[in-house]
């Protein structure tokens, strides 16, 4: 049985059949899946949700499909690090990294958003899937597609990584490289929804996709014992994934699943690509769009749909925000491999540099807990590390030449491996 | 040309937000209505909700010259050219 109520504006709150829609009538403003909390009260418990498959799909009463998943049947459920050499080099005594690096099959959180938007797809009786994507939703709206035997259009930037075009490639997809950036490439995306009966995954399924990056909250709450995380970082891009974990947050606490220990949500950008960290940096409820320039393409977004209420959340959260320059996103990038072992995207570095930023300026205290979610894998990315190391040259198989390298290797893994300097 | 109502978000910045930028948009394209459903302004920017209403071509017209006035303008998503 399904606990979806309707769709409803998140301005005035007008209430809509469930329908492939997006915005509101009266006031544009977005539409959000609403339930029936006080129907699931009793039903939806602990022990329910832990008797569930090992995938996204064990929070299935809080997404809005109506029936069986029909995608993603191994999304989710992703690794939960308590990262204690990382606590150790930081100076924070509970730390969690919540790694989405690890989802299946395309290795971003992105897998759990469209695990939920192609299984309302298929409910909708659409046949082709697309969508707008700095690069991790085009892999993974290109492999759920082919899995779940839909045609799929990916559209993206024409300066993305080679790694994520040749990684949705493989699977098939009919794939739309227009220049410009992703803004350019979402607006473009908005006519062709209007314009072909697709179903563009984060435009006119966008309701319905958002409700699937709940379950990163989910897990977060669930795998560190039914307890909130008191600080989570988590980056910002569109806008999608901070609300949806707040909304998550919020969601256990209504159903009694968790205490409620006022939870604050922080949200990570790139220097170069920075709207909601300067408009809570200047006291702004609106963000000034931008015209992107950083490494971190995945989170390359200068004009986020949902920017408006991921600096809203942040506020009524108690959170705050900060950006980090390109420099200090790879450090945090090769940071987390070499205390934890997880190799991240940009974006993974951009919310662990600025996570290192807001503990040194005292707005996560160093004594309460903190997740960091990583949302990307790095092993997409490889070319932006380039020149970030010293890679000796080769050796005679010979144990005297081995003997003389041994000591300079110590030496230059020192220099390429600093301690932050914001955490020293 | 065809009828059509369009749903689009219009951007006020760098001043524009304390200039009559819709008004002077009405008097040179009276065939196109428009109608604001939701508005929110600070200090130095601001944001309308607006729908348009008229022959598809003058209501590209209106917001061309609303763009060469400083006012960036992006469909709604799920609400550009629909036909009416």
């Amino acid at each position: 049985m399904s606990y979806v109520k309707s769709l409803r504006c998140k301005e005035c709150h007008t209430d809509y059949e469930l329908g492939p829609l997006t915005v509101c009538d009266n006031d544009f403003g977005p539409l959000e899946v609403a339930y029936d909390y006080e129907a699931m009260k009793g039903k939806v418990t602990r022990a329910s949700i832990e008797a569930g498959p090992r995938s996204l799909w064990r929070y299935k009463d809080l997404l809005p499909i109506e029936g069986e998943p029909k995608a993603g049947f191994n999304s989710g459920y992703t690794p939960l690090i308590k990262a204690d050499r990382l606590a150790a080099e930081l100076g924070v005594k509970e730390l969690y990294i919540k790694d989405d690096s690890a989802n299946y099959p395309s290795y971003s959180y992105k897998d759990r958003v469209v695990s939920v938007a192609l299984t309302k797809a298929i409910e909708f009786g659409f046949d082709t899937v697309g969508c707008a994507s700095t690069g991790n939703l085009a892999h993974s709206v290109a492999a759920h597609a082919a899995a779940a035997g839909l045609r799929a259009f990916v559209m993206i930037p024409d300066d993305l990584e080679e790694g994520k075009v040749i990684g949705s490639l493989v699977f098939g997809p009919r794939m739309v490289k227009i220049k410009g950036n992703y803004d350019d490439v979402n607006r473009l995306c908005s006519q062709i929804a209007d314009k072909y009966n697709w179903a563009i995954v984060n435009v006119n399924l966008r309701p319905y996709y958002t409700e699937g990056a709940k379950t990163h909250g989910f897990e977060i709450a669930e795998q560190m014992g039914w307890r909130l995380p008191q600080h989570t970082v988590c980056p910002v891009a569109g806008g999608t994934i901070l609300p949806k974990i707040y909304k998550a947050y919020k969601e256990f606490i209504t159903l009694g699943l968790v205490e409620d220990n006022k939870p604050k949500i922080h949200g990570a950008q790139a220097d170069g690509c920075n709207p909601v960290v300067k408009a809570l940096r200047e006291g702004l409820e609106l963000f000034h769009p931008q015209k992107p320039n950083t490494i971190a393409k995945s989170i390359a977004i200068g004009n986020p749909a949902d920017g408006y209420y991921v600096i809203k959340d942040i506020k009524e959260s108690g959170g705050w925000g900060d950006s980090a320059s390109d420099q200090e996103i790879l450090d945090a990038v090769k940071l987390l491999a070499r205390t934890e072992g997880i190799f991240t995207e940009p974006a993974g570095g951009t919310t662990l540099a600025c996570a290192i930023k807001l503990i040194q300026d005292g707005k996560i205290p160093r004594d309460e807990s903190i997740c960091v979610c990583i949302t990307g894998n790095g092993l997409k990315t490889v070319e932006v590390m380039q020149g970030q190391f010293d890679v000796s040259p080769a050796i005679n198989a010979k144990m005297s030449e081995f003997n003389e390298l041994v000591s300079q290797l110590e030496e230059t893994h020192t220099k390429a491996n600093p301690t932050p300097a914001s955490t020293a | 040309m065809a009828k059509i109502t369009n749903k689009s978000w219009l951007t006020f910045e760098g001043g524009r937000q304390s200039e009559p930028c819709l008004w002077k948009m009405a008097t040179r394209f009276p065939g196109v209505m428009f109608d604001i459903r939701q508005a929110s302004v600070q200090k130095d920017i601001g944001i309308m909700a607006v729908l348009f209403e008229g022959e598809e071509d003058e209501v590209k017209a209106a917001q061309d010259y609303l763009r060469e006035q400083g006012v960036r303008v992006d469909p709604v998503e799920g609400g550009s050219n629909v036909a009416g």
